[in-house]
């Protein structure tokens, strides 16, 4: 059962919306992303769900029990939720143990449950030796665990985060990202978690629902969103993406310039099988060779065939990115190749893709 | 002779008590019980403290309250709680008797006479007996000997309007003083109304209380008073400073300070012991020796450097006259003066 | 999950007006708040209009009429227009001058500067004005006497009892505000726009000439703006410097409409167009400097860099002291030796020294201990109550707790736009009858000192608040706490220093209010700067500077305390 229901869900600023028509489930202790670009409207779904907003048409529901619509709200305080911030708002003027202990005080312990609460936590998020520090003195790393332990000891039914490692130098967001994980796995508790960051959406989440101007484009588990994007904004914001727009000629093919059909992994949310589309091919989903017996080889193999000259190549150390003109066609595929066999600028090549990379995605 | 000079002893007794003045105990008891009284007055701080410290003195528990303020000021004040409906005023002094003939009309004041008033003059009584002259004294003028040489100062009213006093004398204010209001009055009586218009040309400093010029002239920033308060330029004199009092032999005007309980005092018998005190002979000797005021009383005596009264002509002012024209004196001032 | 969990949010979720009720709970006190707010803005000025317009036959202008007609009132109204004029450009060039000097040129000593401009803006213009009468009177003024001392001249160089005289004094104690202004202006200006000019060709003044003065011109046209309605509003500095010289202004004519017999509607129609005119200055003045309160010049900064005086150094620093020292040290000096002396014109010699100006005002004056008990009671009732109402309004207003919100800042800042003899005509004439009678109590003069001290106080905790970030306050509530709490254990506390430099600046505007007391005081309810007042009429000039000195002293004894509270220059960010 659900344990998070939103049906529905506007809320209008001025004459835009900001958040449009948006339904989302969300099971007992998922942790899903809310996944988009600024400005789409994720954030305001957050503070919707804490109660900070009140929706304008639609509604929240926790439990079964409504607690946000347009004609009622339940206050923040009373929604048995705790929340995240991109600020980390460690308050500067109580230390670490005293920010943690806070939101015990609403729950009518003894003073000894919330020490042996507050020290428990800290241990967990490795902060013991800190708790009589104040915010100050201490880094944006530590401040964010701060916010995680205060979070995480008044055992909320649904936790909320807002970019909570934007702020944070890349090295350290990659150790937070695996931080933030690993206390879901132990706690087991529902997460809301906003980012813009795909990369971290992926590392965290059970299910990514991936947001633009205000809706739900796409709700689904990490490997379905980036391996079967519905949408050409999802295929595009998820990864890299080489994105061929051409004419479906039945539902696994597709002519994509004048003498080049592809083969091609059918989109069922397409609403006909033949007309204008687009299909996204993953950089990394292409195999590069220069020698044409093989290209020949996996062609007969269904794969796909491009060949074309290479344009541009920069090399990263871990891998080299093609950047591959397929004149007389007009476009170009960008591939991500092994850095053990590189190709040189000018050199002929044949880029060559499976059909199931090439996904079908709606045009927008 | 026993018996001769027991009742010779007799007779002075009998005699005396009255003259003691004793007051009644049941007064002084009930004003005790009242524990204070609210007086309202336009008399010098100085004065007026002194006088509030010595009936303290003399009557233990009973607090005197002095809200001391200009005449024009003592009255608006009394008006605007009367008119709040506020009753916290007790006795109400100015130096404007026509106040006193405004209130009394109003009802506002209450009735009571002290002992020993009858043998007042006539300008110290109410004839319906509700208010009479606690003090008086005389608007004069003024001059700094040490920067005016005395043959050289103002001598009349008149003398005032010469050019050569231009920027250097100040006035005080009959929007603010009762004595100037009744100084202004009787001038104008006897000279008209261009007497001030000429005298505004001279560009006076416009001062406020009667007691001000007396500061202003000792201190040399305007050698000539043209009007004041004889009383607080005396009391200026005999302290050290350089003042030189001139009585203008057209006239002086005579201003009687009239003193009564309000009606709704709140400490009526503390009011009423208050008022006995300041017509005793102690208090009023006080007033003349200390204070360098005259009084109505016909038992004081006064400082052999005082001038009588019955040597100066005396410009009297009449109670209706000041009521009646106080707006219009208070305008016309302005009108020639500029504030 | 507890069990009972639905049928909890279905409780907790009604609808309707019980939802209202119970869905912020604290609601009510921000209803409250607001409520209180409009109301105390609103009455008296009311009355005002009610009492200018209403006759015996309904409505007419017959008040307007006359005040627009009678000489005497025109002369007053022109007297008002030259002097407020003059006033704001010369406060606005010597407040400019300073705040450039210190603020972007290598001057020594700029934290005494700024602490005697400080003291210039505590110092209470009419004692200002009082002492300057004992500077340069011009037969008696100290600096009189020392010209022909020193020259053998019979003439005065300065008389003080002048138009010239009243708008000098009014400057020296109106541009501290320009100079606050323009300080928190040229600060922002990046030294960037400086050197380009610079390597382009231009030197040092002509710099500030062309590329300074430009971008400053928004805030000086706002501080022009801010000393004129200062100067509008004073009641003090004209009646002592003014009336002795036979020139009214809008103030002190007001003032004269109060003795009796009273003319309180006249009163109101002379109150009416100083309020309007008011009115639209303010708004000009917002418009011209948008929305902050002073303009935004390329904000980021930049790098700060001073321009060197050279040897200009010593003269211009004694040109600022020079400045100074009229709207201090002399001032301050010759109060003291008043307050000593038996005669204050006479030289402080040990025959002249006395100290029964201090036995007699404190020990045999009667006023004087309850007109200090007044001010420091009235002090300390309009400073918390004050504090407490400003931020509440400045926290619904800043956090928009509900729908128009905003628009309650423009009644806390109303009152800016009210001058104190104005509002203290509108408290009178709503409050001297019934069903409310506070007149006679010293609780008119809380109603009016809480008015007129409001904008300060809201002012200060606005920028408060927007220091603080809201997720602080966000943090705290899904936590567990409702608003109040969350005010109380969140933003409270780090708005302490805020808000502790908000109840001083009420407090100090408190107890050297002048131009409302001055109408609303009974003889119960005297404070300190009426007494002052009272005792100018007297000539008491010792008793006066006994007072006056009480008076900076506690100022300045609650500023020093204050900065060691906040831990921090309130001084410097005060807008």
């Amino acid at each position: 059962m659900a344990i998070v229901s939103i049906r529905g869900l506007t809320k209008k600023f001025t004459d835009a919306a900001a958040v449009d028509d948006l339904h989302l489930e969300i099971a007992d202790g998922e942790f899903v992303s809310l996944l988009g670009p600024s400005g789409c409207g994720k954030t305001t779904t957050l503070r919707l769900i804490a109660g900070f907003l009140q929706p304008d048409a639609g509604e929240i529901c926790v439990g079964g029990g409504v607690i946000s619509s347009p004609s009622h709200l339940v206050p923040p305080e009373r929604r048995n939720m705790s929340m995240i911030f991109q600020s980390y708002a460690v308050w500067p003027h109580m230390t670490v143990a005293q920010n943690v202990a806070y939101g015990l005080k609403f729950k009518k312990l003894t003073k000894q449950q919330i020490d042996a609460k507050v020290t428990k936590l800290l241990g967990v998020v490795h902060l013991s030796e800190l708790k009589d520090r104040y915010s100050s003195e201490l880094s944006g790393g530590q401040q964010q665990r701060v916010a995680l332990a205060r979070a995480l000891v008044v055992e909320p039914q649904i936790l909320l985060m807002d970019e909570p490692l934007s702020n944070l130098d890349a090295n350290l967001r990659e150790e937070m990202r695996f931080e933030i994980r690993r206390l879901h796995e132990e706690f087991a508790i529902t997460t809301v978690y906003v980012t813009h960051d795909q990369a971290e959406a992926m590392a965290t989440s059970d299910r990514i629902a991936v947001l633009d101007r205000g809706q739900i484009v796409q709700v689904g588990r990490p490997a379905e969103i980036f391996d079967h994007p519905k949408t050409r904004f999802v295929a595009e914001f998820v990864g890299k993406a080489n994105i061929l727009c051409g004419r479906l000629d039945g539902a696994s093919r597709m002519r994509i310039a004048e003498r080049l059909e592809i083969g091609v992994m059918p989109n069922p949310d397409l609403a006909s099988t033949t007309g204008e589309a687009a299909i996204c091919l993953r950089p990394h989903n292409i195999v590069l060779t220069a020698v044409q017996s093989e290209a020949e080889t996996l062609a007969r193999q269904d794969y796909n065939v491009f060949s074309g000259v290479v344009q541009r190549r920069i090399y990263f150390g871990e891998s080299a990115d093609y950047t591959i003109d397929l004149a007389p066609h007009p476009f170009t595929l960008r591939v991500v190749g092994s850095p053990s066999k590189l190709y040189d600028k000018g050199q002929r090549i044949f880029a060559l893709a499976r059909p199931e990379h090439c996904v079908v995605v709606s045009n927008h | 002779m026993k018996l001769k000079f027991c009742l010779f002893i007799l007779a002075i007794c009998f005699v005396s008590i009255p003259l003691a003045r004793a007051q009644d105990p049941q007064l002084v008891q009930a004003a005790r019980k009242e524990g204070k009284v609210v007086w309202h007055t336009s008399l010098a701080i100085p004065s007026s403290t002194a006088i509030s410290h010595y009936f303290q003195n003399k009557y233990k528990g009973i607090e005197v309250e002095v809200h001391r303020n200009g005449s024009q000021r003592v009255l608006q004040r009394f008006m605007q709680e009367a008119t709040a409906g506020l009753k916290n005023a007790d006795i109400v002094h100015t130096s404007d008797a026509g106040h006193f003939e405004l209130l009394k009309d109003k009802g506002m004041l209450l009735k009571f006479t002290p002992q020993g008033v009858a043998a007042f003059p006539d300008g110290f009584k109410d004839k319906a007996g509700f208010y009479y002259g606690m003090r008086a004294t005389l608007s004069v003028m003024a001059h700094n000997p040490k920067i005016v040489a005395e043959k050289d100062a103002p001598q009349t009213w008149k003398d005032l309007l010469n050019p050569k006093w231009s920027g250097k004398m100040v006035t005080a204010h009959p929007g603010y003083s009762g004595i100037i209001m009744t100084h202004v009055l009787t001038l104008v009586n006897v000279y008209g109304w261009d007497y001030f218009r000429d005298l505004a040309k001279n560009k006076l400093h416009i001062a406020q209380s009667a007691n001000d010029p007396a500061g202003v002239v000792a201190s040399g920033e305007r050698p000539v008073g043209v009007n004041g308060a004889e009383y607080f330029y005396y009391k200026t004199l005999k302290q050290g400073n350089p003042i030189k009092i001139i009585y203008p032999k057209e006239g002086v005007p005579l201003v009687v300070s009239p003193v009564a309980i309000a009606k709704d005092a709140p400490h009526p018998n503390a009011a009423k012991l208050f008022t006995e005190f300041i017509f005793s002979k102690e208090s009023q000797q006080l007033l003349a020796d200390k204070e360098g005021l005259y009084t109505g009383h016909p038992e004081v005596t006064y400082p052999a450097d005082k001038p009588k009264l019955k040597d100066l002509k005396l410009l009297a002012a009449d109670a209706d006259e000041l009521e009646k024209r106080n707006a219009e004196i208070k305008k016309r001032f302005v009108e020639f003066f500029g504030a | 999950m507890p069990v009972s969990q639905t049928d909890t949010l279905g409780r907790l979720g009604q609808t309707g007006w019980a939802a209202l009720r119970f869905k912020d709970p604290t609601f009510p006190v921000w209803i409250g708040a607001a409520l209180l707010l409009v109301f105390l803005m609103l009455f008296p000025l009311g009355a005002i209009f009610r009492a200018s317009l209403w006759g015996d036959t309904g409505l007419t202008f017959s008040r307007y009429l006359e005040v627009f007609t009678n000489e005497q009132s025109l002369t007053a109204i022109w007297n008002t227009l030259i002097i407020s004029i003059s006033v704001g450009v010369l406060a606005v060039i010597i407040g400019a001058l300073l705040a450039w000097l210190v603020t972007r040129t290598d001057l020594p000593w700029k934290k005494s500067i700024r602490a005697l401009v400080m003291a210039s803006f505590v110092t209470p213009p009419f004692l200002g004005a009082f002492a300057w009468t004992l500077l340069a009177g011009p037969n008696a003024g100290a600096l009189n006497k020392l010209y022909r001392a020193v020259t053998g001249s019979e003439e005065a160089i300065f008389n003080i009892f002048t138009m010239p005289g009243l708008i000098f004094v009014m400057t020296l104690y109106s541009f501290p505000f320009v100079f606050s202004m323009i300080a928190n202006v040229c600060e922002l200006i990046s030294s960037d726009l400086e050197d380009a000019a610079e390597i382009l060709g231009a030197n040092k003044w002509r710099t500030a000439w062309t590329v300074t003065l430009p971008l400053a011109l928004p805030a000086l046209i706002g501080g022009f703006i801010l000393a004129f309605l200062h100067s509008l509003s004073l009641f003090g500095a004209p009646a002592i410097l003014g009336l002795p010289a036979g020139l009214h202004t809008i103030t002190t004519q007001i003032w004269t409409l109060f003795q009796y017999p009273p003319r309180l509607d006249m009163a109101a129609a002379f109150s009416v167009p100083l309020l309007l005119a008011t009115m639209v200055l303010i708004v000009a003045q917002k418009k011209i400097l948008g929305r902050k309160g002073y303009s935004t010049v390329g904000g980021k900064g930049g790098q700060k860099r001073l321009i060197r005086l050279g040897w200009g150094r010593v003269p211009v620093l004694l040109f600022v002291l020079g400045i100074l020292s009229l709207s201090v040290f002399l001032p301050y000096w010759i109060l003291l030796k008043a307050a000593l002396s038996k005669a204050w014109a006479l030289p402080l010699t040990w025959d002249n020294f006395t100290l029964h100006n201090l036995s007699f005002t404190f020990f045999e004056y009667g006023d004087t201990q309850l007109a200090i008990y007044n001010t420091f009671k009235l002090g300390l009732i309009t400073a918390t109550v004050g504090t407490l109402l400003a931020t509440l309004i400045a926290y619904i207003t800043n956090r928009n707790l509900f729908r128009g919100a905003r628009y309650l800042s423009f009644f806390a800042l109303a009152p800016l736009v009210i001058p104190g003899i104005v509002l203290a005509v509108g408290l009178f004439i709503a409050y001297t009858r019934p069903p409310l009678v506070l007149y006679g109590t010293i609780w008119i003069l809380f109603v009016a000192f809480l008015t007129k001290e409001m904008p300060i106080g809201f002012s200060q905790a606005e920028s408060t608040f927007k220091s603080i970030h809201p997720e602080l306050e966000d943090a705290s509530r899904i936590i567990g706490a409702n608003r109040l709490t969350t005010l109380k254990d969140i933003t409270a506390p780090l708005a302490r220093s805020g808000l502790i430099a908000a109840w001083s600046f009420i407090f100090i505007g408190v107890i050297r209010e002048l131009s409302a007391a001055i109408l609303l005081f009974a003889p119960q309810s005297k404070v300190v700067s009426v007494v002052i007042f009272d005792l100018k009429e007297e000539g008491q000039i010792g008793v006066i500077a006994v007072l006056g000195i009480l008076l900076l002293l506690v100022s300045f004894a609650v500023i020093i305390t204050v900065q060691r509270l906040a831990g921090r220059d309130v001084v410097a960010t005060r807008e």
